[in-house]
């Protein structure tokens, strides 16, 4: 618990607060200008369509930014030598779970607020029925979820190379994949860690090539995909701490 | 009582063996000088000491308890230690930045103000590090170490990057830590000058290799005197001089003998003259530190 706290108070001034502003107004923006161009009709998916765009931009959004927060995090150790000061007073393994759990108390209130700014626009917008806060709240959890599997993959890079280039371009390439991935069979969207986001979206689409009508509906994620993320997560934490523990300052 | 001891201990990285059966005896009270070259292993040396460096064989003890497995932590709260370049945090203040080492070694809040004022930092303790000179972080680190006044202080090159009078300063202050604070310092330098005015015991080591430890006045008492003498034939006086069983033995053109009393001298002198050779010098030398390290390390007295 001492760590924890230590990990916000190290962050203060490393404009983290900045950084997750910037990914809702990203993401705002994003949602915003595709909003703008739906017509009356699409607009009647109303929540539907929000949860699967949101799920979309999530996919191409949130790896990058899951790099930057996890290297703004690390690289503050890097930059100052002070794993061999660090490593005096506390347990390479108690460092390593500071900074997962800084990572997910970051990324559990940034998606929080970012549900309550889209169910409030949702709200505002006029969508028809009622707002599923339910469905929101899921869906909450399992972007966090899945933000948390990157994390861990990111953390390990970020805690592993000094220089945060290597963690930087694993982001991008990471948006990059989690957006082709929306493209694949599911099958292979599985092999991709970044397509969870997609693969496990709350809500699916349909396109009927005959009538060239988009109808949307609502989906549960499957349980295996379910325990595949998990396992995606497990190995990312396992590798990410073995590497760090057997590294010598 | 020993704070430290190290047995055999030893760490190879690939196939070279940086650090070679190391057997380290730190008295408690002592500022014990660590003296060799760069890249004898001094810091891999004090890193295993400190379990940042996983030893490849070998035992150590620290305050009497094994640095090994859980109990290194509770250990290492009774040990400070500055390694190698300061560790900082560059966006936070230097108050902030001990903030975080009090707060993880437990130490009293008010001691962050104490240790700013030994190391006189307080003036600067609202500025960012980063914006602190070489020197200001050096002493920032040295005033993370003294945190929670630990019983034992691990310097590694405590004076690297400062300038004179930030050298001078660090010099005085760490020969005045065992008898204001009750604390055991151990040093590493490579300068032999800098370790002379600190410490009172020593080892040196080469190579990875431990090749004195003791007393700095027991490497002192190993600066002994001798004569030089030159003749206008040093290979024919060499040979009357072991007939006299005089020791002697030929050096640079001179030849080194042991210190003689004044009638020795004058009954030798005569001597050679009575046997037609002529005494061109005899002088008495004395030899110096530097020698003594060139020996023992086989550099020269600052690498």
């Amino acid at each position: 618990m001492k760590l924890l706290k230590l990990e916000f108070y190290k962050c203060r001034r490393r404009r983290i607060t900045l950084v997750c502003a910037a990914v809702l107004a990203v993401e705002l923006l994003w949602m915003g200008a595709f909003f703008d161009r739906q017509s009356a009709e699409d607009m009647r998916w109303g929540w539907m369509l929000l949860l699967y765009n949101l799920a979309m931009v999530d996919a191409i959004v949130m790896p990058l930014s899951v790099a930057t927060l996890a290297s703004r995090s690390c690289e503050l150790e890097h930059r100052g030598n002070t794993w061999k000061l660090l490593e005096t007073m506390a347990s390479p393994g108690g460092l390593y779970a500071a900074k997962l759990g800084w990572g997910a108390l970051v990324l559990a209130a940034l998606l929080a607020l970012r549900a309550g700014v889209f169910l409030a626009a949702g709200v505002v917008i006029g969508f028809s029925g009622p707002a599923p806060w339910g469905r929101f709240g899921l869906f909450t959890l399992l972007s966090w979820a899945v933000s948390m599997m990157a994390w861990a993959l990111q953390q390990g890079l970020s805690l592993r190379f000094a220089n945060q280039a290597a963690a930087l371009v694993c982001g991008i390439a990471g948006s990059f994949l989690g957006l082709l991935s929306l493209l694949f069979p599911p099958a292979l969207t599985r092999c991709v860690p970044w397509g969870y986001y997609g693969l496990l979206a709350l809500a699916g689409m349909n396109w009927d090539e005959a009538t060239r009508v988009t109808s949307f509906y609502w989906r549960w994620p499957l349980p295996g995909d379910l325990a595949l993320l998990l396992a995606w997560t497990a190995v990312f934490l396992a590798a990410g701490r073995a590497l760090f523990l057997k590294k010598e300052v | 009582m020993n704070i430290i001891e190290t047995r055999d201990l030893c760490k190879r990285y690939g196939g070279v063996m940086r650090v070679a059966h190391l057997d380290l005896d730190v008295p408690e009270g002592s500022v014990y000088g660590f003296l060799g070259p760069n890249g004898a292993g001094k810091s891999t040396t004090l890193k295993m000491i400190l379990g940042l460096v996983r030893p490849t064989a070998g035992s150590i003890r620290v305050l009497g308890e094994r640095m090994e497995g859980a109990g290194r932590l509770a250990v290492l709260r009774q040990v400070g230690s500055l390694i190698e370049s300061p560790s900082y945090y560059g966006h936070l203040t230097g108050e902030e930045n001990l903030r975080i080492v009090q707060t993880l070694r437990g130490a009293p809040e008010k001691s962050v103000g104490e240790v700013l004022g030994i190391v006189r930092l307080e003036g600067q303790r609202n500025k960012k590090v980063a914006h602190y000179s070489l020197g200001m972080k050096q002493r920032l680190g040295l005033a993370a170490a003294l945190l929670g006044r630990p019983r034992l202080l691990i310097l590694d090159e405590p004076t690297n990057g400062l300038d004179p009078a930030g050298i001078q300063e660090m010099r005085q202050l760490i020969r005045d830590l065992p008898g204001r604070f009750g604390m055991t310092v151990v040093v590493s330098s490579h300068l032999l000058s800098e370790i002379d005015q600190m410490a009172d015991h020593v080892a040196v080591i080469r190579e990875g290799e431990l090749v004195f430890q003791d007393t700095l006045a027991a490497l002192h008492g190993r600066s002994t005197h001798h004569l030089a003498l030159r003749t206008d034939n040093n290979e024919r006086a060499c040979g009357l001089l072991a007939q006299r069983a005089v020791p002697c033995r030929q050096e640079e053109g001179w030849l080194i003998l042991p210190v003689l009393r004044d009638e020795d001298a004058a009954r030798l002198t005569r001597f050679l003259a009575e046997n037609r050779l002529g005494v061109v010098r005899l002088e008495e030398r004395q030899k110096s530190l530097e020698d003594i390290f060139l020996e023992l390390t086989g550099k020269a007295a600052s690498l």
